[in-house]
C-alpha cells in the first residue's frame, strides 16, 4: 500500500528540472566582449547593414504552385475505413473533413494532385475532382468505372473551400471562382488531362483511347444506377455544390439568402 | 524519509494507544501527522468479489479493449446510514484504470494554479520615479561621487532596476489531450487507493449536515468528501445539508478538476455521472485533429 496522492504529495518529472545558471554563467554572461552584441543594440532580425536582405523577397519569386499530392492507395485506405463517403460526389471539402490531405492555401498550394501510387490495388466506384491528376490515376478510376475532373481553384475560392465553416461564421457572401491564368488554361481546355473546361465529346474520345492504351475494358457509366450522382459536375464560377456565387450563408439560423438586384445578379452569374 | 515510509497508526489508532498506557509514554498532545497516513480501519473494504450475488447496476456503454476488463466497484445508498451496497457497477478501464502518471497530475494541477494568475506586482524605473532630471552637483570639483540623476538605482529613493514590471500574466494552455489524461489518471487513481464511491442517487432523507457527517464517518470515507451529479437542479436536502460543511463540497459534473479531486480525500460518483465522464472523457482518444475552433459548429464530427 502506498500513502494517499494529495497536492503534498506531487512534484516534477526529474529531468524537468533546468539546471541553475548564475555561477557558469556569470562574468560576461555570454553577451560576448563590447560593442553592440554586449550592449543589448543589435539591429533587427534579417537586417544585412544595408545591403538588400536574401529574405525581403522570396514571396516575390517562390510563386510557383504547388498540389498536395495523394496516392490512390492512400484514397482507397480513406474508402476502405468509411471517412469518404463514395456515394456522393468526391471533393476537396470532403477530402479535408475526412483528414486524408492537408492543404494549406497561404504556402503556394493550389490544391490536390492525384499519384498513381496504389493504381493496381484501387477497386472504388467515385465522381472525384481534383487539381491536377497523373495518366496512370486517370487510368485507374476510369478502369472502376468512376469520373475523374481537373479544375482550378484560386487561393481565396480554395482557403474557403477547405474551411467552409469559419467562412459561413464571417457573413460574407460566396465569391465566384476565378478562371485560371494564361499558363494553366491549355492544361484545363485539355480532353488529355480531364480539364473542366474541355469539349464533353473530346473527354469521350480521350476515355477510349486511355483505355485503349492501358489495356481495359471502358464500363459504361450511363448505363449505371448511381449515373446521376457520378455526372454531377460544378459549374465553371461554382465553388460549392449545393450553393451559387452570391448567396449569403446564416449558420446560427440556418438560413440562405439570395441577391435580387440585377447588377449583383448579373455580375454573380457572368 | 516520512514521505515514503508507510506508518499504518491511524489518529484512531494514535487515541485508544495514549488511553491505554500511561501518560508518560503517550503520544504527546500537539503531535503532527502526516495526512496522507492510511487509516486500517479503511481497509476492510475489499473490492466485490467475483461471485457475488447483488445484481449488476451499470455495464460499460463503449466498447471495452480486448486486452483490458472492466473495473468491478459496489454501487451504494445514501438513504441510510448503514445500508448494504445496492450491486456492482462496471466501469471502463481506460477512464478508471490507467497507469498512474503522477507527473501528468502534477502539470495538470500547477496549470490550474497559475492560467489564471495575474500579478500585479509593479515597480518604478528610474525613469518614472518622480524627479531627477537634473544632475545633482557638478561633475568635478565638489569632492563627492559622481551622480547623474537623484533616481538611480543605487540611490536611496531610487527608481529599481529589474523589478517586477507592471501586470504580467502567467496564462499557458496545456494541450487538450494532456488536461483530459490528467482527469483519467486521477480519477484512477482514487478508484485505485479506495478513495472513489459509486452512488444510485443523492436522495438524502434529512437536510442535516450531522446526518451527511454521521454517514462518512460509519463508512470510513476519509475527512473530506467531493459529491458530483450531473443535472442542472440538485435535491434540495442535499444543497442544505452540505451548504454550511467546509469538508464536504458537491459540483456539477462540468466542474470536475483535478485540483479538486485531490484537496478531496474522497469523491462520490453517481451512475449518471460516470455515463457522462466516461462519454466525455473516452470521446478525445478516437476523435480526428480539429480543422478549426471547437466553438464553430462541427457538422458531423467523428
Amino acid at each position: 500500500i502506498l500513502p494517499r496522492i494529495s497536492l503534498a504529495n506531487l512534484r516534477p518529472e526529474p529531468g524537468d528540472k533546468q539546471r541553475g545558471r548564475g555561477q557558469h554563467g556569470g562574468n560576461r554572461s555570454g553577451r560576448g566582449h563590447k560593442g553592440e552584441r554586449q550592449r543589448g543594440n543589435r539591429p533587427r532580425l534579417g537586417f544585412e547593414g544595408g545591403q538588400t536582405p536574401i529574405l525581403s523577397g522570396y514571396s516575390k519569386i517562390c510563386r510557383r504552385p504547388q498540389y498536395q499530392p495523394l496516392s490512390l492507395k492512400r484514397l482507397q485506405y480513406l474508402i476502405d475505413l468509411g471517412r469518404v463517403d463514395t456515394t456522393q460526389p468526391i471533393d476537396l471539402t470532403q477530402l479535408v473533413n475526412a483528414r486524408g490531405v492537408t492543404v494549406q492555401p497561404l504556402k503556394r498550394d493550389y490544391g490536390v494532385q492525384l499519384v498513381d501510387e496504389g493504381a493496381d490495388i484501387f477497386a472504388a466506384k467515385i465522381n472525384i475532382e481534383v487539381q491536377r491528376a497523373s495518366e496512370g490515376a486517370i487510368a485507374a478510376i476510369e478502369r472502376n468505372g468512376g469520373v475523374i475532373t481537373t479544375s482550378f481553384y484560386d487561393p481565396i475560392s480554395l482557403g474557403i473551400l477547405i474551411k467552409p465553416i469559419p467562412f459561413f461564421m464571417r457573413g460574407q457572401p460566396i465569391p465566384k471562382r476565378m478562371l485560371p491564368g494564361e499558363d494553366m488554361v491549355p492544361y484545363y481546355r485539355d480532353a488529355e488531362s480531364r480539364g473542366y473546361l474541355a469539349d464533353p465529346e473530346k473527354i469521350q474520345q480521350a476515355r477510349l483511347t486511355l483505355a485503349q492504351k492501358y489495356g481495359y475494358i471502358l464500363p459504361d457509366i450511363s448505363k449505371d444506377e448511381l449515373y446521376h450522382m457520378l455526372a454531377m459536375r460544378k459549374d465553371v464560377r461554382q465553388i460549392f455544390f449545393g450553393l451559387s456565387p452570391g448567396w449569403v450563408v446564416n449558420m446560427p439560423e440556418k438560413k440562405i439568402l439570395k441577391p435580387t438586384d440585377e447588377k449583383l445578379l448579373k455580375y454573380y452569374s457572368s | 524519509m516520512l514521505r515514503f515510509s508507510l506508518v499504518v497508526c491511524g489518529r484512531g489508532v494514535a487515541k485508544r494507544f495514549s488511553s491505554s498506557f500511561s501518560s508518560q509514554s503517550a503520544l504527546p498532545p500537539n503531535l503532527l501527522l502526516p495526512t496522507n497516513l492510511v487509516d486500517p480501519s479503511r481497509l476492510k473494504r475489499p473490492p466485490p468479489p467475483a461471485d457475488c450475488s447483488l445484481p449488476l447496476l451499470r455495464k460499460c456503454d463503449a466498447c471495452v479493449p480486448a486486452h483490458l476488463s472492466p473495473v468491478q466497484t459496489w454501487v451504494e445508498t445514501l438513504e441510510k446510514t448503514d445500508s448494504e451496497p445496492l450491486g456492482l457497477a462496471q466501469l471502463h478501464p481506460d477512464v478508471f484504470a490507467v497507469p498512474p502518471r503522477l507527473d501528468i497530475l502534477y502539470d495538470v494541477e500547477r496549470w490550474q494554479r497559475n492560467y489564471k494568475r495575474i500579478s500585479h506586482a509593479s515597480t518604478k524605473v528610474r525613469s518614472e520615479v518622480r524627479g531627477g532630471g537634473r544632475k545633482p552637483w557638478r561633475q568635478k570639483g565638489s569632492g563627492r561621487a559622481r551622480h547623474g540623476s537623484i533616481r538611480s538605482p543605487i540611490w536611496r529613493g531610487g527608481g529599481v532596476s529589474h523589478g517586477p514590471r507592471g501586470p504580467t500574466s502567467y496564462y499557458y494552455m496545456l494541450p487538450m489531450k494532456v488536461r483530459v489524461q490528467g482527469l483519467k489518471v486521477a480519477l484512477s487513481s482514487k478508484m485505485a487507493q479506495d478513495y472513489l464511491h459509486i452512488v444510485d442517487s443523492l436522495n438524502i432523507p434529512t437536510p442535516d449536515s450531522q446526518y451527511l457527517l454521521d454517514l462518512i464517518r460509519h463508512r470510513h470515507w476519509g475527512e473530506s468528501v467531493l459529491i458530483v451529479d450531473v443535472c442542472e437542479e440538485f435535491p434540495e436536502n442535499i444543497l442544505e445539508a452540505t451548504a454550511d460543511l467546509k469538508t464536504v463540497n458537491i459540483i456539477p459534473a462540468i466542474g470536475l478538476n483535478v485540483h479538486s479531486m485531490l484537496k478531496h480525500e474522497a469523491v462520490v460518483l453517481t451512475l449518471e455521472t460516470v455515463k457522462f465522464l466516461e462519454d466525455k472523457l473516452l470521446w478525445h482518444d478516437e476523435r480526428y485533429t480539429p480543422l478549426h475552433s471547437f466553438k464553430l459548429p462541427y457538422s458531423d464530427f467523428p
